[in-house]
């Protein structure tokens, strides 16, 4: 296939045309966040920016959305399905963070029941990723099986190049169609514009494999005791999180007889999320709670479904109140690997 | 849209009080066509709805054998269960399911079974002591041990005076000590004691237990002291569930969601999962 | 910074203090809270510009220690959440070693250096750079000039608004909330065993993210401060939303301040504002 590029304006002119055909444009603008374009002028593709300060995952797993609505008449109730928003969604200028993330969690709303709430969203998005020239102390994205250049989760891939230009490059079916799409605005490369080049190389900061065989061996570890001691409780790194995806179920009445269930962002943070009616309370301190964290991160949804349940980006670690950093714990985890290794 | 989250929607037939502060709801489906298509096993649980206040997770006590109602049994603890006690007959309630695994039915043909249960725990034991007693000549020998905190918190009374009446099977009633009445007849003392005192033999046996997280600990030693082998002792699990669907996380026991996965386990597979029960 | 640790080590190994609850600095040079627990842990104790956390949330976690004295390191506004603590029972000066540090400000972006442009609201109009008691003090302060208290402007042009343009003010900033709760975490004076969104018999506040929710949720929690915040401004740099959540509580306790002349968490001894009756009370419901 013959190579592509296009430029930001042009990307901005299919902005402008999918706005106008009633798709939900998501991208980042001036304050660097992801959010509904409405005025494509506003887009911004900055490979060299820091991850937003939350990813753009609420667009496809909402903070709170309804499951169905009820209306009490008489002694009948009626149940109502919610409407879905079947417009399609495209995110311009994903990073290999935030795209990769999709597939994985798409996992667990699939593996067994359907979550249709999600794959509608899902099945009608198209993701436009964007290498990222960006790496602070908190990145890890090549340490959990991605990098800077990682296409998992886009549909369409850019490459920067000089003068505000992009190479680019279908990665999926769906995103083949998306190009022929919009042909147009696309142009042939004739390697006028240089490819912006990243300033250094990632370093790598951890063994994935040793950490979670230490973490196979080692739920009960003095390790823990200290790892979330100085934690809070809060759940600033679930919610902004691209990858969790826990969730409670709630009914909120609207007046006397009709109401909605809901479904509502949730995290192991929180001490009441597995305390049981009871009183009884399985993971009853933080300690706990923040080791489960870890553990469903890098070990139990590996067992379950053959992902890492975290894609580097270090939103949890930039935004933690306590500045807790979940890179400098699993290097910690690392290490401990290494010593046990070499008793 | 395939709506997972939607419950059907179900009636209340009858309400049984059976301790001060548990009752048991018959169900039938508002549907009739779903009541004849519902098909369940032993063990499995549901979601129950009052619309309005919530979704709580219990298991279906009833048993297969008698597809014609379900029934639930609940302890008035949180805003659901105290919003469903406010309920009467005729009263509708949503249901989902059935979800997650089942008692190993098969596995326990031809054995001796054991059946412990202790308070509430008696309603998913009692799901597949009646599916076991509808097929009696399927098993061997059956030990029914049950109890509860006093007299008064035993639930299914009427029931276990019929187990005691059936002939083949030894029913051994308890109350922990102080829980007793004056004309109590029954034993007196901790379920794990009790097992001990009945001394069920371990040859050719199954055992099924369920009940408060300290009574299943103190008894799975005595089991395994009589000989019983871990993958023959049988439990099942109440983590805190919201989905039942394997979606929403909160039931998960490392890379284990009790909702799907379980919440039977033999106690073989409890010990190679992480202490978060 | 020699001198911090070596109070530190000192009342570690003098048994002055079971263990210190107090800053460390990671290998990203990032400040952050850390317990030290014996007088090797002391030597990783430090205090600079970047010590924004207040530290004082962690002592309800010790409410019913019974084993020796906490110590805790404290800014001159951290110390007033601890004496508020104190004020409201729930921890006693008794259980405590307080080691005080001479401040001049903390930074509001922790990735970023101190310099005017990187000050807290609250270090603009702090008025006490040394904590007015202590156990022991250790001065780590530079002479710094602080910048004008912008959100005193702020705050006066909301107050100027008609109350429909101040409802549709909050109505905007409460629609980004995701109910993280990292607001009600960071608190200090957020303690309660039971937080009001948790209790379900009734449902006080929608626990959904929506625009009744999240209304209910910070307006409630305000309330819940008025004549208690002690003007940390915890709760605003938690916000991962970047909700100006202190435009609330501070002029809850500008209110407390002009109305009943009552500032908490700057005394030992007198009675909080909402547990006290006063005849002289300016509304005659309580005559």
């Amino acid at each position: 296939m013959e190579e592509l590029i296009i430029s930001i304006d042009n990307l901005k002119e299919i902005a402008r045309e999918l706005f106008n055909n009633d798709c939900r444009v998501i991208g980042t603008t001036a304050e660097n966040k992801f959010k509904v374009i409405d005025d494509p002028e506003q887009l911004i593709l900055n490979p060299n920016s820091v991850p937003t300060g939350s990813s753009f995952k609420e667009f496809f797993f909402p903070k709170t959305e309804p499951l169905f609505f009820y209306k009490q008449n008489n002694s009948s109730i009626d149940l109502i399905d919610p409407v879905i928003d079947k417009s399609r969604i495209v995110v311009i200028g994903a990073k290999p963070c935030d795209a990769a993330a999709l597939p994985i969690i798409s996992k667990v709303f699939n593996w067994d029941y359907k979550d249709d709430l999600f794959n509608t969203r899902n099945d009608n998005s198209l993701i436009i990723g964007m290498s990222c020239h960006y790496n602070d102390e908190f990145c890890f994205c090549n340490d959990v099986g991605g990098s800077p250049e990682n296409r998992k989760g886009s549909d369409v891939f850019l490459k920067p190049l000089a003068d505000n230009y992009f190479k680019a490059a279908s990665v999926t079916p769906k995103g083949e169609a998306f190009i022929k799409e919009y042909q147009k605005y696309f142009e042939k490369d004739l390697g006028k514009n240089k490819p912006l080049v990243r300033k250094e190389e990632n370093p790598n900061h951890f063994d994935y494999d040793k950490v979670k065989t230490w973490l196979d061996n080692n739920f009960e570890n003095k390790f823990w005791d200290t790892a979330g001691e100085m934690c809070l409780g809060c759940a600033q790194c679930a919610f902004v999180c691209p990858t969790c995806h826990c969730f409670d179920i709630v009914d909120e009445q609207n007046g006397s007889c009709a109401g909605r269930r809901a479904k509502n962002w949730d995290a192991c943070q929180f001490s009441l999320f597995t305390k049981h009616a009871s009183g009884h309370n399985p993971r009853d301190n933080q300690e706990k709670r923040y080791r489960q964290r870890i553990s469903h991160k890098f070990k139990y949804y590996n067992d379950k479904f053959d992902e890492i349940l975290c894609t580097g980006c270090g939103r949890c670690s930039r935004g933690c109140p306590v500045s807790l950093d979940i890179l400098q714990i699993v290097e910690e985890i690392n290490s401990l690997s290494q010593k046990s290794n070499a008793i | 849209m395939d709506n997972i989250y939607k419950p059907e929607l179900v009636e209340i037939k009858e309400i049984i009080d059976e301790t001060p502060d548990i009752k048991t709801f018959r169900l039938q489906f508002k549907n009739p066509e779903l009541q004849n298509s519902f098909k369940f096993k032993a063990g499995q649980f549901a979601e129950y709805s009052v619309f309005g206040e919530g979704e709580c997770t219990f298991c279906i006590a009833s048993s297969p054998t008698r597809p014609e109602y379900l029934e639930c049994s609940f302890k008035l603890a949180g805003k659901t269960t105290s919003a469903m006690t406010k309920l009467n007959v005729g009263d509708t309630m949503g249901l989902r399911g059935p979800y997650g695994n089942s008692f190993p039915l098969e596995q326990m043909k031809g054995k001796n079974i054991v059946f412990i249960a202790g308070g509430i725990g008696l309603a998913p034991v009692r799901c597949i002591i009646w599916n076991v007693l509808d097929l009696r000549d399927q098993f061997k020998d059956i030990t029914i041990i049950c109890g509860a905190r006093t007299v008064a918190d035993l639930v299914y009374k009427n029931e276990i005076e019929d187990w005691k009446s059936m002939s083949g099977i030894k029913t051994v009633v308890s109350v922990d000590p102080g829980g007793e009445t004056t004309d109590w007849k029954g034993e007196i003392g901790f379920v794990p004691t009790i097992v001990e005192k009945v001394s069920p033999s371990a040859n050719n046996t199954i055992a099924i237990l369920c009940g408060p997280p300290l009574m299943i600990r103190y008894t799975f030693p005595i089991l395994e002291k009589f000989g019983f082998k871990e993958e023959n002792i049988i439990t099942t699990l109440e983590n805190r569930m919201k989905c039942g669907l394997g979606k929403c996380g909160r039931c998960n026991i490392g890379s284990v969601y009790v909702c799907k996965d379980g919440p039977i386990f033999s106690y073989k597979e409890l010990k190679t999962l992480p202490q978060e029960y | 910074m020699n001198e911090l640790k070596q109070i530190c080590k000192d009342a570690l190994s003098e048994k002055k203090a079971r263990f210190i609850i107090g800053y460390k600095e990671d290998k990203n040079k990032r400040i952050k809270p850390f317990i030290a627990k014996t007088p090797e842990d002391a030597e990783q104790l430090t205090f600079n510009h970047h010590a924004v956390n207040n530290l004082a949330v962690y002592l309800p976690r010790f409410k019913n220690n019974v084993e020796g004295k906490i110590g805790i390191v404290v800014k001159s506004c951290d110390l007033k959440a601890v004496t508020a603590l104190i004020q409201e029972n729930q921890i006693k000066r008794d259980d405590l070693f307080i080691i005080g540090v001479n401040c001049s400000g903390v930074v509001l972006d922790i990735a970023k250096e101190f310099n005017k442009d990187n000050t807290q609201i609250k270090c603009k109009y702090c008025q006490a750079k040394t904590p007015p008691y202590y156990d022991a003090l250790a001065d780590e302060s530079k002479d710094f000039e602080m910048p004008d208290d912008d959100q005193a402007e702020l705050m006066a042009k909301i107050d100027k608004m008609t109350s429909d343009e101040r409802l549709e003010f909050w109505n905007a900033e409460f629609e980004k909330c995701i109910k993280c709760y990292a607001c009600r975490q960071v608190c200090p004076m957020c303690y309660c065993e039971k937080c009001i969104v948790e209790k379900s018999e009734p449902q006080w506040i929608d626990t959904s993210s929506t625009a009744r929710g999240n209304f209910s949720w910070n307006i409630i929690r305000a309330f819940h401060m008025a004549g208690r915040c002690i003007g940390c401004h915890e709760c605003e740099r938690a916000c991962p939303m970047g909700i100006p959540l202190t435009l609330l509580t501070r002029k809850m306790g500008m209110v407390a301040s002009s109305e009943f002349g009552y500032r908490h968490g700057m005394s030992l001894t007198e009675p909080t504002l909402i547990g006290t009756y006063s005849t002289s009370d300016k509304e005659d419901f309580i005559k």
